[in-house]
């Protein structure tokens, strides 16, 4: 298993805040260490890596995963609790889950 | 399970989905209705109750069977409650409504109140009422469909594609591909559909509403308003922070 984590670099040059929570998560839960790459899309350079991933996986926001394991199509998480408990089979409550679709998807209760 | 692939083998393989997307960027929402009912069984419209009545138009013309589900908040507008009838009356169709967590509700209730939406802002009671059966839904499904437009808001859905692999949605077990055949269509083109072929609306909309969602938490607008605007109007305007700017994602496909 392979595991890329995609943060962003906004468009005034700062990190996206949202990017740096997790990171501070992963490091508390010493997760940190089983990221194999981490790959910046920065909001200033559509060629950048990260930016470059966003387009080939069509996602619209950071930070994502990318869990690669051999001979299966690569799996993307963009909600940092599902990745640890899928992945990393860490306790998550359904609120925590919930807070976070919310907190990264501002209209999805807009439906 | 999709009709061009087995889960196991990640419905997505198959089901081109970026391919697809740019495919049917430009076809009618018809055609992006019967390619999402041709190519997956276990699939089911999300009907809000407003104008995305006609989703379920479009979708019964196609197959008078297709499943549809609409999420009762408990708050709801009477006239919505009407619709939702109204609509399964007059296309002989279920809608399965979906109710949020008993427990979830009255702990809410009991320790905030009825009204803490307009304290505490949308997102709590939304989680629960709303996004929580939403989320226990969706797991069930290999696809859905969303009456989701650009012109609904301009910050966050200027890039709705009419086919995506839904990344909030989807888990390990279950790749979930979300199509939004509305996406390029106006609020103008959705009206125009609804007078031509007499699609029943929510009555709402005559006296001003746009966007309609539960009660407490919904208002008219008023002429060259935007619908956005009718809703949680006494929260500051979302930005989405955790964007990736559909700009740049827009320029260059890879």
């Amino acid at each position: 298993m392979y595991i890329t984590m995609v943060k962003k670099i906004r468009a005034d040059g700062t990190p996206c805040r949202k990017c740096t929570e997790v990171e501070q998560l992963l490091r508390k839960e010493t997760l940190l260490d089983k990221i194999d790459n981490i790959v910046i899309a920065d909001e200033r350079d559509p060629e950048s890596g990260g930016m470059q991933l966003a387009r080939k996986y069509n996602i619209t926001y950071a930070p994502f995963f990318i869990v690669e394991s051999e001979g299966k199509a690569p799996v993307i998480y963009t909600v940092y609790f599902q990745f640890v408990k899928e992945v990393f089979k860490t306790s998550t409550t359904e609120k925590q889950e919930i807070d976070e679709i919310m907190d990264m998807n501002p209209d999805i209760d807009f439906i | 399970m999709s009709k061009l692939a087995g889960r196991e083998d990640m419905t997505v393989i198959a089901f081109d989905v970026n391919h697809l997307a740019e495919e049917y960027d430009q076809k009618k929402p018809s055609e992006i209705i019967k390619l999402a009912l041709d190519s997956f069984e276990n699939l089911a419209i999300s009907f809000s109750g407003a104008d995305d009545v006609v989703l379920v138009d479009m979708a019964v013309r196609i197959n008078p069977d297709v499943n549809v589900f609409s999420l009762d908040t408990g708050r709801l507008h009477t006239e919505t409650y009407r619709l939702l009838e109204q609509v399964r009356e007059h296309y002989n169709i279920q809608i399965e409504v979906l109710f949020p967590d008993t427990a979830a509700v009255q702990e809410l209730v009991k320790e905030k109140g009825l009204y803490s939406f307009y304290k505490d802002g949308h997102k709590e009671c939304c989680g629960i009422r709303k996004v929580g059966p939403l989320r226990r839904k969706l797991a069930t499904l290999d696809a859905w469909i969303t009456g989701q437009r650009k012109d609904q808001s301009p910050d966050t859905r200027a890039a709705v594609p009419v086919i995506e692999i839904d990344g909030t949605f989807s888990t390990s077990d279950n790749r979930l591909i979300k199509f939004n055949p509305l996406s390029n269509w106006t609020s103008n083109q959705i009206w125009q559909y609804i007078r031509k072929n007499d699609v029943p609306f929510n009555e709402l909309h005559k006296r001003g509403f746009i966007s309609i969602g539960c009660e407490p938490c919904t208002r008219p607008v008023l002429p060259n308003q935007h619908e956005r605007e009718g809703r949680w109007w006494w929260e500051e305007a979302t930005t989405k922070e955790c964007g990736l700017h559909p700009g740049n994602l827009d320029k260059k496909s890879v």
